[in-house]
């Protein structure tokens, strides 16, 4: 069951857009549920923020509320509950670095700094102690929290790189889009493929399943009807039951052989064919198998027909002619000739091949069918014709179906020609 | 070698179809046909029995009927029709390159079975059916298949040898048109049976053989009463 089979794109063009029709529900659904959760995870951590930030007190504004005396520095009874308020601290130092002023300065820090202590703490930390530093003229206030509460790093980029980036932001976001889109298109396709493949197996195991009970109806009714001891009305009926098994057998293999042309699990075995010797295969059979009163089949291949050869699995092709006689003779009515017409011809590397019988034509229900248009289940009368359209288009070729003008149906198939085919025909 | 002294071995799980198939080979007249209902027994009776024809299902219950193929072959040529019941097996038969002799898919007629049986038989024993005609009679000509000589009868005024011998390619396509006499045969289907392998091309050669063929059989070659011609598919022998 396994292995797909090539050549079968044209064939696959129309589930492939059914897929990417899904694939691109899926593709939003995705894209909605993550922008969603984007959305959320973006207000959770607003919301976190804004109820556990910590923010400094504006050195700027304690330089304002700070006045000087003779007593020295004096700083207003609300900015100093605003320091009780926030937990902080600060002190101001001067130009040679002693501290001239302080406020809840914790009792281990200095009352001097050395100008790389300065350096320092302005990047990292003062003794564990995050701080924040503003100058003011030729002293410099430093407002500081208690340790563990701030998370402090410096971050430096180069201008070339802040650059790059300004730049490619956007087409990173794109390429983010982008493998989104191709993630859930390949999750969509690989479930889809999956329950394909399921169908079939289970459509092929059930078929296997009934094959040998029926094996032994078909046969113990030709037992029966061969049986000469037997009265006539019961070898009758065992007729009827050979016959109604023999459209079983039918029905199963058709059934086994829609499913897997339809999800193109199919092998296709092909090989360099002659469609000429195909037909005439094919045409003789049934010939050969009636009565010559009731079915006349007109082949008409010309010398470049002749030489046509295709890469095709030649059951499969048996198939198609088959199955359009069948159809022809089935609804060619039973009293008048059945006459068939199936041309061949070879015409800028495509071989046409027609198919034209004298029968009543299809109806319109039944040809806007075959156009694939209408998509429900194929009625039993049909489902032959359908098998012949998904084979020819399995093999990447293309069928037209429609109604002569002077009465009968007509069929016409196009199939690519093998690669360096030409026979060589002076051979003789 | 008479056709129905051949020795079957038959291989199915199933003990009914196993049954119903025993009952149609001897009926047909196939009197030697030996069962066994999985590997292991038809392994036994394989060495045991000697079979000359094999049928053998693909699914067996200790094993596929396909390895066990592989494993006779190495040892023995005789011949293999396979029964299965997936369409699925054919593809992997015929990718296999097996070599099997046949192949049957599940349902089948008794008619079908029997005939498939016969040609492996015929084919790969060379043996004559009992009711095959050697002489083939053509109004007023007989055909003698056996030394692929045509004689005439006496009465005939402007056929003065009485007896003509025919070529090996007119043989050939005489032959296959006895075969399937009163039925077409395609051109593709005589060109095989003369050319074998690699026969495209040979159609106008075809006719042109017809043509001599017709000469040695047909009292007036140019109106041919035995020998049709099925425009654009073929020939008949009627």
């Amino acid at each position: 069951m396994s292995g797909f089979g090539r050549g079968q794109i044209n064939y696959n063009f129309r589930k492939a857009v059914r897929l990417f029709f899904y694939g691109a529900m899926a593709v939003f659904g995705v894209a909605a549920l993550t922008s969603i959760l984007n959305m959320m995870l973006l207000i959770s951590a607003l919301v976190v923020y804004v109820n556990t930030d910590v923010r400094y007190i504006d050195g700027g504004d304690i330089m304002e509320a700070l006045t000087l005396t003779e007593n020295g520095y004096v700083l207003s009874e609300e900015m100093a509950q605003e320091f009780e308020k926030e937990d902080q601290w600060a002190m101001l130092l001067d130009e040679d670095g002693r501290v001239i002023w302080s406020i809840r300065k914790p009792e281990e820090l200095k009352e001097e700094y050395s100008r790389s202590e300065i350096a320092r703490m302005s990047k990292w930390y003062l003794q564990g102690y995050p701080v924040r530093m503003r100058v003011w003229d030729d002293r410099i206030m430093v407002v500081g929290m208690q340790k563990d509460v701030m998370w402090k790093y410096t971050m430096e980029f180069s201008l070339p790189w802040m650059e790059f980036f300004k730049r490619t932001i956007l087409v990173f976001f794109f390429i983010n889009f982008v493998w989104i889109v191709v993630l859930a298109f390949a999750f969509a396709r690989r479930f889809t493929k999956n329950r394909e493949r399921a169908r079939i197996e289970w459509i092929a195991g059930i078929s296997h399943d009934i094959r040998t009970p029926l094996s032994m109806v078909m046969g113990y009714a030709d037992t029966l009807e061969q049986d000469e001891g037997l009265p006539e009305e019961t070898r009758q009926q065992a007729a009827v039951i050979r016959h109604q098994s023999v459209v079983m057998k039918d029905l199963i293999s058709d059934l086994n052989l829609t499913s897997q042309l339809e999800y193109s699990m199919q092998a296709l075995r092909k090989e360099k064919v002659r469609p000429a010797e195909i037909i005439r295969g094919v045409a003789v059979s049934f010939l050969n198998d009636s009565i010559p009163e009731l079915l006349e089949i007109d082949v008409e291949i010309d010398e470049k027909g002749e030489q046509t050869v295709v890469r095709a699995d030649r059951q499969l092709l048996v198939r198609v002619f088959r199955n359009l006689i069948n159809n022809s003779v089935k609804h060619g009515g039973q009293t008048e000739v059945v006459k068939i017409k199936i041309s061949l011809r070879q015409e800028k590397r495509k071989c046409y091949i027609r198919f034209q019988d004298n029968g009543m034509g299809y109806s319109e229900e039944v040809l806007r069918r075959l156009q694939g248009r209408k998509k429900e289940n194929a009625a039993e009368n049909i489902r032959g014709l359908e098998i012949v359209r998904k084979i020819i288009l399995a093999h990447g070729g293309k069928i037209w179906f429609g109604n002569c003008k002077e009465g009968g149906s007509y069929c016409v198939m196009k199939l690519r020609l093998a690669l360096g085919s030409v026979w060589n025909s002076d051979m003789f | 070698m008479n056709l129905y002294d051949c020795k079957i071995l038959l291989v199915d799980d199933e003990k009914a179809l196993r049954e119903m198939v025993c009952g149609f080979l001897r009926r047909a007249g196939f009197y030697d046909v030996t069962m066994a209902g999985n590997c292991k027994e038809a392994e036994r009776m394989f060495y045991e029995k000697e079979p000359q024809l094999i049928l053998l299902d693909v699914m067996l219950p200790d094993g596929d009927g396909f390895s066990l193929f592989k494993k006779w072959r190495q040892a023995s040529e005789v011949p293999v029709i396979f029964l299965s019941a997936r369409d699925e097996d054919e593809n992997r038969l015929r990718g296999l390159g097996l070599g099997a002799d046949d192949y049957i898919t599940k349902p089948f007629l008794p008619e079908e079975l029997i005939l498939r049986v016969t040609a492996v038989l015929k084919r790969v024993y060379r043996v004559k059916n009992v009711q095959e005609e050697e002489i083939i009679a053509l109004g007023k000509c007989r055909v003698d298949l056996g030394s692929g000589v045509v004689h005439w009868d006496s009465d005939i005024e402007d056929r003065t040898d009485g007896e003509v011998t025919l070529t090996a390619k007119e043989y050939a396509i005489l032959q296959k048109l006895a075969q399937e006499r009163g039925r077409i045969v395609t051109i593709d289907a005589l060109c095989d049976a003369v050319w074998q392998e690699e026969n495209y091309g040979y159609e106008n050669t075809l006719v042109v053989h017809i043509r001599r063929l017709r000469e040695k059989i047909e009292e007036d070659p140019s109106h041919p009463q035995y020998l049709l011609t099925v425009r654009g598919l073929g020939y008949r022998l009627v």
